[in-house]
């Protein structure tokens, strides 16, 4: 299989993917070829390509099977093969090094389509879901933060693009492998499955999901760690700082004294 | 005395970081004017500073990018590894990272605030194991230079009566800040281990001092403080400067070389003025260079003359040469006893509250290690802000992965070292004659390479830091390396200094014991440069002290009419 790379040319350029020339096909084609295969989906064609086309414009991908390829096989049975995706590069510009840090604003345009966003919603949701008076992902914001993070014109940022993107592809192409609809249609208990499978990495666990493995590990860490960061994830986790406490720092409460106590007893310590 | 946009001055002073500040301050109280060149922009820390601003609103959750290194709301402006149209080279096969801002109050504004004297054994560490060189000056003359400066800084902590850390004057010190809990389980670790662990200095006010404001226990300090409870000189010792009326301040001026007259003493300096290009040369009657060690050293390897062919002040070659950072590496551990600990404010002055000092002098005597200097520790701990590395820690997915972040939220301490290296052939700055930066000024071009001792010293500090994580139960959470790799880059713990070092003979020194370069009586450096050694603990006290007290020397010179 060939390594991702980067193109400087908006369109499919299969030059850059010497090896695989056989196999290239237009994003767009592909769909086709997995639509006609498992095509039942509820959302609409022109959705579709909306995502399409506004991947096609912002970031113009070249998908990739390898030869013989089992995820574009018949029998469709075996586990989808991770597609391999040549991402336009992001060639906005940074905030750069001397932005007005009390009224923030993020240069680079948003690339993910609205239907990306549709699957990154249900997965950040299946990741922190809503709990009792404690909102979901979603709620609160979390898909335009991944799609502000992927959009980033830095080296950090444009890595996880290569590993998310494709990943959300992966994804739906499992789903429709597997119960022959997009993600976000299958039922509730589909999904767990599929996220079942690349959610809990074993020593077993096949090389085949390697990436969608790393995938679902990316986006969980961009997920959880935004989630914490906003305020109903601060509250949920229990941060009590970033208020001016004036005099002397109180140090620890009564309470947390105890569990030190009782800690230090374990441990056979003493202050 | 010359005279720059009307106004009077008898003194340059190249930089307004630590050093540059100091000087100000301390020459314009003994009545002396001042013109200050500083390469970067105005910057005003009073109305800049995002004070309670969450990560939650910053681009990419305040994240560490190329633009802004160290996280999106860092003071650093216009710098960090690296600033735009001024690049700096590195040999060959040697790694060398360079920290550089470009603003009123230089590194100031973003420093850790470590604030530890430098002891008896640091001033003459040749005297005894032989390696390096001995300061010119000792612990007994500089000792009330460190009680002015801390008191004028404001420092908080204590003295615990160690070898390494001698005892500040009395009342000098403000309270410390007490530990969290996190940190008194490490001092009860320490305890059974017969390791330290004590207050951290820290030039972070604990009772208001000045017009400036006791820390109100919130926001991280690398900001910047607008209630100056974190020393900086853009909030202390310039706008005192500037009180006085002795001092001008010009910013945007990237000062390129140091004049010098027919004499071969320094006439002034000239300077590119970012805003317009142009050369601007100015005349004085003393010249001070506080650029930072590295950016200095450049000034002068750039200054050449038919009187100086080596650049200015050069004589003995030694300019560049002893480039000095501190190491660095560490570890971390899960502490599972800490798990689903009771929540409480845990910011505090937003660094650790304690630090393990070095303990070692007396088994370095006793020949028990393998290594030469110290190191010390400073801790990670605590209910800190979340950010995204938050994420890192989570497994599966749902409310079970929920639970269990929180359950570890506040569970994890890491623990940085940070030693004494000591100067090697290997490592010191040139000049690359082949690249130019965007003034058209020739690049400092860096060579490095740590030593054996170096990496004796990471091994023992990573071993001896594991078995402090497991005493209190800890799960170590980073995998072991061998030194060569634990071991952070050059430069990348911004504690250079060296490269114009003090000394006692003009054969193997750049300055005197005051600073005065030895080729030219009327140059002086008050930067790091100056350094002799590089003790572990954090050079930024000892800049400015060594800068008290040769500006208080140079301010009595001038008035005795020798310069």
């Amino acid at each position: 299989m060939k390594e991702l790379k980067d193109t400087n040319d908006s369109t499919v350029d299969d030059s850059t993917v010497d090896d695989n020339t056989n196999n290239t096909y237009d994003l767009v084609e592909n769909i086709s070829i997995i639509e006609s295969k498992f095509y039942s989906s509820k959302i609409s064609r022109r959705e579709s390509l909306k995502w399409m086309s506004s991947v096609s414009a912002g970031a113009a991908m070249t998908v990739v099977y390898p030869q013989e390829s089992e995820a574009t096989s018949t029998t469709g049975l075996s586990i989808s093969d991770w597609p391999k995706i040549k991402l336009a590069p992001i060639t906005a510009k940074g905030y750069g090094k001397d932005p007005k840090l009390s009224s923030p604003s993020i240069p680079w345009p948003l690339t993910l389509s609205q239907s990306q966003l549709n699957l990154v919603a249900v997965l950040a949701d299946i990741i922190i879901p809503a709990e009792e008076g404690v909102p979901s992902a979603s709620d609160v914001g979390i898909p335009d933060f991944v799609n502000e993070w992927i959009s980033a014109p830095y080296p950090q940022q444009q890595e996880h693009r290569t590993l998310l993107v494709p990943g959300l592809l992966w994804v739906d192409q499992e789903a429709l492998r597997l119960f022959g609809n997009h993600f976000i249609e299958v039922t509730p208990a589909q999904q767990f499955e599929i996220v079942d499978s690349i959610a809990f990495p074993t020593t077993q666990t096949p090389n085949t999901l390697k990436m969608p493995v790393s995938f679902f590990a990316g986006l969980r860490q961009l997920v959880v760690g935004a989630f914490f960061c906003s305020p109903a994830g601060i509250k949920d986790i229990g941060y009590l700082g970033n208020v001016p406490i004036t005099g002397d720092y109180p140090g620890p409460t009564k309470e947390a004294m105890a569990h030190l106590e009782d800690l230090l007893g374990k441990l056979g310590l003493s202050l | 005395m010359n005279t720059f946009q009307g106004f009077d001055y008898d003194v340059i002073i190249v930089g307004s970081g630590a050093g540059g500040g100091m000087a100000a301050y301390t020459l314009t109280q003994a009545g002396h004017r001042v013109l200050m060149l500083e390469a970067g922009r105005d910057y005003d820390p009073l109305t800049e500073t995002p004070m309670f601003n969450s990560n939650f609103e910053a681009p990419l959750l305040g994240s560490g990018t190329p633009d802004k290194d160290f996280g999106y709301y860092d003071a650093t402006v216009d710098g960090g590894w690296t600033v735009p149209g001024e690049p700096y080279t590195t040999a060959e096969g040697t790694e060398f990272l360079w920290w550089r801002s470009r603003m009123l109050g230089g590194r100031t504004n973003h420093w850790g605030r470590f604030s530890l004297r430098f002891s008896h054994h640091d001033f003459k560490g040749y005297s005894r194991d032989g390696l390096g060189v001995d300061w010119p000056v000792d612990y007994e003359e500089m000792a009330p230079w460190y009680d002015r400066t801390e008191k004028l800084v404001g420092v908080s902590g204590n003295n615990p009566g160690l070898d390494d850390m001698p005892d500040s004057g009395p009342g000098v010190l403000q309270p410390p800040f007490k530990p969290r809990v996190p940190e008194l389980l490490l001092q009860a670790a320490g305890k059974k281990l017969g390791i330290p662990v004590v207050p951290m200095r820290r030039a972070v006010l604990s009772r208001p001092l000045d017009n400036r404001q006791a820390c109100f226990n919130a926001t991280d300090c690398g900001r910047g403080c607008s209630i100056g409870a974190a020393f900086q000189t853009t909030t202390s010792l310039l706008p005192m400067a500037k009180a006085t009326g002795k001092l001008k301040i010009v910013t945007d001026a990237m000062v390129k070389c140091v004049d010098v007259d027919y004499q071969g003493k320094a006439s002034g300096v000239s300077y590119i003025d970012r805003k317009t290009r142009n050369v601007v040369i100015l005349q004085a009657r003393v010249v001070i260079l506080a650029a930072s060690a590295c950016e200095s050293a450049r000034l002068l390897l750039n200054s050449k003359s038919p009187q100086f062919p080596n650049g200015v002040a050069n004589s003995s070659g030694q300019v560049g040469k002893n480039l000095m950072d501190s190491t660095g590496a560490g570890t971390a551990a899960l502490i599972s006893g800490l798990q689903g600990r009771p929540r409480y404010n845990e910011d505090g002055n937003t660094a650790n509250h304690v630090f393990i000092p070095w303990w070692g002098h007396k088994s370095q005597e006793r020949k028990e290690l393998d290594f030469p200097r110290g190191y010390h520790f400073e801790v990670g701990s605590g209910f800190f802000s979340p950010r995204m590395a938050i994420g890192s820690v989570a497994r599966g997915y749902g409310k079970k992965m929920k639970d269990e972040v929180k359950r570890l939220y506040g569970t994890y301490m890491s623990l940085s070292l940070r030693g004494e290296m000591l100067p090697n052939e290997n490592c010191y700055m040139e000049i690359d004659d082949k690249v130019k930066d965007q003034w058209g000024i020739p690049v400092a071009k860096f060579h490095w390479k740590w030593s054996e001792h170096e990496l004796k010293q990471v091994s023992h500090g990573l071993n001896t830091a594991r078995k402090i994580l497991q005493t209190m139960g800890g799960l170590v959470i980073v995998p072991e390396q061998p030194a060569e790799q634990a071991i952070k880059k050059g430069g990348e713990i911004i504690h250079e200094v060296g490269t114009t070092r003090m000394g006692t003979s003009p054969k193997s020194s750049v300055t005197n014991h005051h600073g005065q370069t030895w080729d030219c009586s009327n140059l002086f450096i008050m930067d790091g440069g100056v350094f002799a050694s590089n003790p572990h603990k954090n050079c930024t006290l000892t800049i400015m002290t060594l800068a008290m007290r040769n500006a208080s020397w140079l301010a009595t010179e001038m008035n005795k009419g020798v310069l």
